[in-house]
């Protein structure tokens, strides 16, 4: 079957589906896309829920009598789906309630709220709290209030504004009532502490019970110990203090990092793989986590190392005769992995077709790597990345198109500056593939842009000068 | 006249330490197998999980050496103002109690490790528990009963908030481990820290050539003695999350039809020691009791004191459902399949059948000690 025809999106609401299932186990009726889950697994209206853990579910909820709820991965075809089940005696049957449907996809941040509240005292707060549905503060950790004066056992019970100053008038206060008011999560909000006035930031998950219901917050608080660091709104926007990276440091931070952290992720992954003898589950998933976070800080080190080479002002690349739509189909395969676990079609030039162009082989590979991969991370479960080659006069055109938010014509400038990203809110990405992916372009007498409008998806266009541009270049004087 | 070393004595006392050596390392060697024997052959249910052993020593490591350091500091300041500077310094050197004590087997004290391992395991299910709201934007139990006018109840809903979150950093930073065991317990530790720590200095000044006849072990017994006392005195057992919780119980004084809401809200607001202190209190068992038959993962017992208190099914049901989620070691699926044969016990038999988990502790354990050895 083709992966991006996949069942999981009716064109209603795919987020909530709903089946009745008699006391015997027998599927009463359901939605189409739990009749389609259901199929697969080799049931049918009428015969016994054949999907084993939604059965597990509803069985254990029948015999209870109340109503029980859990996430739940199920393997289908083979991509594994996220699934929160609830099932809820009702009357002579079990209604069951199935939403979330969400890959799994290990590289992204954990689903269950509990991990994350683990990961997340992992990144070292001064400070952590939790609270209550009604954002009464439940929890504090005691080993800040020595250090920075102020007794955290007073605040217990209390509303979390006796903790930070919330003043609506003050832009820092307003930032965080809406992200309150909202019950989103808080990333890093400047705030200060009610009472010692200290400036700190403020993060936290939200916590949800086992209806989906918000339960509270669980989070932390980091005391600004840098005065430059007050000012800024949070990480993910932080710039550094030099445009320049000098070629030393760059040079040593590639030393020092390549090799650990391959070590890191070759063993991490053998963990995961239960290469020398079974580990248990948790800790192999913990494994895998780890292997990815090494995966991604050894790409941004690679980024970096690029960086410092396409800023510098003698920064050329020697042109070679090159078929970008080879390059196309081969950027296209190596993503094609990615594609199916995001459940993204990507439609690649024919398998014939033939554009040949000016430009380094290795480059131009990374630039459509590049797009190809921001193009299946921004496009909706079963969409299509397009990728097209063509020659208009003396330039060679790959284009890669998505069916995603695509790009507001305000953006469309920042989105190619250093360390800035299509949507800042998504997960993953460092903000410099884009930036360098243009450099080289150009360092190839090339050109990457973007043509895209809100809502359209996004088509990027990278140019070549084709072997005839070339040779026209140089019998110029 | 020659005062140098005699090779030939010393080559006698090495070869004799060798053949020492080589004993202990075989007697360590054969504790090593038994130990392994032991490991492989332990059924599941008695095994500790990594997470739990990793808390056991954390808790251990820092309360002995917390009442380590105490005692010494204490101590060497009494021995400076006594004049004994050297013994004074010598009191400070870091000492190892805590392997000291392993050793001895001293640790292995079932009353010390079943309170720990049973608190350990109170705290992991507890930590594990899932969230479950009263309302939306409703305050969670715990925070309602400290607004509440009724001031003994909402000081001891306060106090728990306090206890809780001082366990939780405690479990989760390793920091600030206090000993929060029961007092008996605590006044076991301490003594035997004192112990250890009078044997050390002892040990340490002998290899620095000071003769153990003088007035200096008095005065370092006297010091050790002062500072055990002071340590002692300093421990409130009134302060233990578990007191603080039964406390608040107390307060409480729930209804028999104000029951089975509280102890589902107790549990759905992650306050596992409140779900205990009120099963406690209302079946008539102490703290330590009713946490037994709930970290208990066959549950059997805990089933009988809801029945005991004429919980009805759905309670029941959800009670057994929330703790199958928090604790791995729980079969959710054999719950179900005895839910309808729980249900099928009466009150008054099951009141019966807990009967004796509610007679003094010391009597129970007396008891026990009856049944299991020969008549």
């Amino acid at each position: 079957m083709t992966t991006h025809a996949s069942f999981h999106h009716p064109a209603d609401d795919p987020a909530v589906a709903q089946a009745a299932v008699a006391r015997d186990g027998v599927l009463l009726s359901a939605d189409p896309v739990l009749v389609a889950l259901n199929t697969r697994a080799g049931g049918m209206i009428g015969a016994p829920l054949a999907v084993p853990q939604l059965a597990a579910i509803t069985k254990l909820s029948q015999r209870l009598g109340i109503i029980v709820s859990r996430g739940t991965v199920i393997a289908d075809d083979d991509v594994d789906i996220d699934l929160w089940v609830r099932a809820q005696p009702d009357g002579d049957h079990i209604r069951l309630t199935v939403s979330g449907w969400r890959e799994v996809q290990p590289s992204r941040a954990p689903a269950s709220p509990r991990r994350a509240v683990l990961d997340f005292q992992a990144t070292g707060a001064d400070l952590r709290w939790e609270t209550d549905a009604s954002l009464h503060l439940t929890f504090v950790s005691l080993d800040a209030g020595t250090r920075y004066g102020f007794d955290p056992l007073a605040l217990l019970g209390q509303p979390i504004s006796a903790m930070v100053a919330l003043d609506a008038d003050q832009n820092e206060g307003a930032a965080i009532l809406d992200a309150l008011s909202q019950r989103r999560a808080l990333a890093m909000l400047p705030a200060r502490f009610q009472g010692t006035g200290l400036r700190v930031r403020l993060s936290a998950e939200t916590r949800h019970d086992a209806h989906g219901a918000f339960a509270g917050y669980a989070g932390g608080v980091q005391v600004v110990t840098d005065l430059t660091a007050g000012g800024e709104r949070g990480v993910v926007e932080a710039k550094p203090e030099s445009d320049q990276l000098s070629p030393t440091f760059t040079a040593g931070l590639d030393r020092a990092l390549r090799k650990p952290l391959a070590r890191i992720v070759a063993n991490a992954d053998s963990i995961h793989a239960q290469a020398d003898g079974p580990v248990r589950h948790d800790y192999a998933d913990y494994a895998s986590d780890i292997a990815n976070a090494g995966r991604h800080l050894l790409a941004l080190v690679d980024d970096l190392v690029d960086l410092q080479a396409v800023e510098r002002p003698d920064f050329t690349l020697l042109p070679e005769p090159i078929d970008v739509a080879d390059i196309a189909r081969r950027a296209a395969g190596l993503l094609s992995v990615r594609a199916a676990n995001a459940d993204v079609g990507v439609a690649r030039p024919a398998f014939d077709a033939s554009i040949a162009a000016q430009g380094d082989f290795r480059r131009v590979l990374q630039i459509l790597v590049n797009l190809i991969g921001n193009a299946v991370r921004y496009s909706p479960k079963g969409g299509t990345v397009v990728v097209t080659a063509s020659t208009e006069g003396d330039r060679a055109t790959v284009t890669v198109a998505d069916e995603g938010k695509g790009v507001a014509l305000a953006d469309q400038t920042r989105i190619f500056e250093k360390f800035e990203r299509v949507d800042p809110s998504e997960p993953g990405g460092n903000g410099l593939g884009l930036y360098i992916a243009r450099r080289l372009a150009r360092a190839m007498r090339g050109d990457l842009t973007i043509d895209s409008a809100a809502g359209e998806g996004a088509r990027f266009v990278l140019t070549l000068p084709t072997q005839a541009a070339r040779d026209q270049d140089q019998h110029q004087p | 006249m020659s005062v140098g070393p005699d090779p030939m004595r010393d080559a006698a006392l090495s070869r004799l330490h060798a053949i020492a050596r080589a004993e202990r390392a075989r007697s360590r060697g054969e504790d090593r197998l038994d130990g392994s024997i032991a490991d492989f052959f332990l059924d599941t249910p008695a095994r500790l999980d990594d997470r739990a052993r990793a808390l056991i020593a954390q808790w251990l490591r820092g309360v002995v050496g917390g009442i380590e350091t105490d005692i010494r500091r204490h101590a060497a300041r009494l021995l400076v103002a006594a004049g004994e500077t050297a013994r004074a310094e010598a009191m400070l050197t870091q000492g190892g109690a805590m392997l000291r004590l392993t050793r001895a087997g001293l640790l292995r004290d079932r009353d010390l490790m079943g309170e720990l391992i049973a608190r350990v395991r109170h705290d992991l299910i507890a930590q594990a528990l899932p969230s479950a709201i009263s309302g939306p934007d409703t305050a969670s139990l715990l925070v309602r009963l400290a607004a509440v006018p009724d001031t003994i109840v909402a000081t001891a809903a306060t106090a728990l908030l306090v206890a809780d979150s001082r366990r939780r950093t405690a479990n989760e930073t390793g920091a600030g481990a206090r000993s929060e065991l029961p007092a008996e317990l605590h006044h076991r530790l301490v003594w035997w820290v004192a112990a250890a720590i009078r044997e050390g200095l002892h040990d340490l000044m002998k290899d620095a050539g000071v003769p153990s006849a003088t007035g200096g072990v008095v005065q370092s017994d006297r010091a050790i003695t002062d500072a055990a006392l002071r340590c002692l005195a300093a421990h409130d057992e009134g302060e233990r999350l578990e007191a603080v919780a039964a406390r608040l119980a107390l307060a409480i004084d729930a209804r028999p039809d104000e029951l089975p809401a509280l102890l589902v809200e107790a549990l759905g607001d992650r306050r596992l020691a409140l779900f205990i202190a009120v099963l406690a209190s209302a079946t008539g068992m102490d703290f330590d009791q009713a946490r037994a038959i709930v970290v208990d993962p066959e549950g059997d017992q805990l089933w009988l004191a809801l029945r005991a208190n004429n919980l009805d099914r759905e309670t029941i049901a959800r009670i057994g459902l929330a703790l199958s989620e928090a604790d791995p070691r729980r079969d959710i699926e054999s719950f179900a399949e005895a839910l309808d044969g729980i249900m099928a016990v009466t009150e008054a038999d099951a009141r019966a059948a807990i009967a004796p988990l509610s007679l003094h502790r010391d009597f129970r354990v007396a008891l026990r000690a009856l049944t299991r050895s020969d008549r």
